[in-house]
């Protein structure tokens, strides 16, 4: 009995110790795999948001606004700059690596809260805007379609959270 | 023959006496000092407020782009001043009317249930349907782009009950913030 004891009180420590050596081990391991999927990195310290372009789509200036809003929230999360200019502010004019990020609208479909919470089907909205980040040269960094959606639940107001999210991702992997 | 008649007229006045005198006086002193002040002129020119003509809405919600008021927040939307405010129970947002670069309302913001949801709703057994229609309300959207002292461009986003949205935007230009869009008369009646 004394040795089943012993041998167990040996076993178990080491299965832990080799455990939390694996888990370590993948918590390092995680942004080497991240790095990899992204294929280049550019810094700079500061980015400036310009507003939503609407182009030739019919798009709600609530919705351009919204847009621009969330973006600015979103990319100051990203904690990948430290500033995130407005436009027009006047201290964005001296910094030498700044970057831009306008946005230009390509398809907007605005669809009905009410519709989707009773058909659940239909009423969804969305919208693709065109990404386009450059730097203070005007070379272009990003040129992406990034599409924003509310499908089911919430305002439709929420399809411009959705969109800025997926920004914040490509500024997160590109700075 | 008529200087006689003059200095009786002259007489006859000062047999008046400065009784009669005083509240012309008085009146003539009121009107010039009115006439003189430049205050109601100007103020009507410049779009400098007036109390009486000031704005108040309850029950606003600032949808986005409150600086230091959380998205989503409950609200009193007001025009103080030359000042557009929004105060909730904790923060206040304040934006001058002059620094306002575009002023809109979206009265298409209402979502209306047609078509096949509408008979969707019509489905829907007990009444379900007219519940769910008491919970469709219908609103105004106000958006408001100004500058802040920076030059920093903001846009914010206010819903507030069906109608009330006119009233602000009137009382705003009139203030001196711009719009893109003249706001519609039929719009700012009321019967």
């Amino acid at each position: 009995m004394k040795r089943r004891t012993r041998s167990v009180s040996v076993i178990f420590p080491a299965a832990l110790a080799s455990v939390l050596l694996l888990m370590v081990g993948s918590l390092f391991g995680q942004p080497a795999s991240g790095d990899s999927k992204s294929a280049q990195k550019f810094s700079a310290s500061s980015i400036q948001i310009e507003p939503t372009d609407p182009g030739d789509i019919p798009m709600p200036v609530e919705f351009r606004m919204a847009i621009y809003e969330n973006l600015i929230t979103q990319i100051q999360k990203t904690g990948k700059f430290q500033h995130v200019y407005r436009s027009g502010d006047k201290d964005a004019a001296s910094v030498p690596d700044l970057v831009t990020l306008r946005t230009t609208a390509r398809a907007f479909t605005k669809g009905s809260q009410r519709k989707r919470e009773v058909t659940t089907v239909s009423g969804s909205t969305s919208l693709t805007l065109a990404v386009h980040i450059t730097d203070h040269s005007g070379q272009t960094l990003v040129d992406r379609d990034v599409k924003g959606k509310v499908r089911f639940l919430g305002e439709n107001l929420r399809a411009t959270y959705d969109f800025s999210k997926k920004v914040a991702i490509i500024v997160r992997d590109t700075f | 023959m008529i200087i006689p008649n003059s200095r009786i007229a002259t007489n006859s006045l000062r047999a008046v006496g400065a009784r009669s005198w005083a509240p012309g006086l008085f009146l003539l002193a009121v009107g010039a000092a009115f006439a003189v002040s430049p205050a109601p002129a100007s103020g009507q020119d410049t779009g400098t407020p007036q109390a009486a003509s000031s704005v108040t809405q309850n029950d606003v919600k600032l949808v986005i782009g409150g600086d230091t008021i959380k998205n989503n927040s409950q609200g009193t939307l007001s025009v103080v001043g030359s000042a557009l405010q929004f105060t909730t129970g904790k923060a206040k947002m304040e934006v001058d009317a002059s620094s306002i670069q575009d002023i809109s309302t979206n009265e298409d913001s209402r979502q209306d249930i047609t078509g096949a949801a509408h008979f969707a709703t019509m489905a829907i057994p007990y009444g379900g349907g007219r519940v769910l229609a008491l919970f469709s309300h219908k609103v105004d959207v106000l958006t408001v782009e100004f500058k802040d002292a920076q030059g920093g461009y903001h846009g914010t986003v206010f819903v507030l009950p069906q109608g009330q949205a006119a009233p602000i935007k009137k009382q705003l230009v009139a203030m001196g913030a711009k719009a893109k869009v003249p706001l519609a008369e039929p719009a700012a009646t009321n019967k």
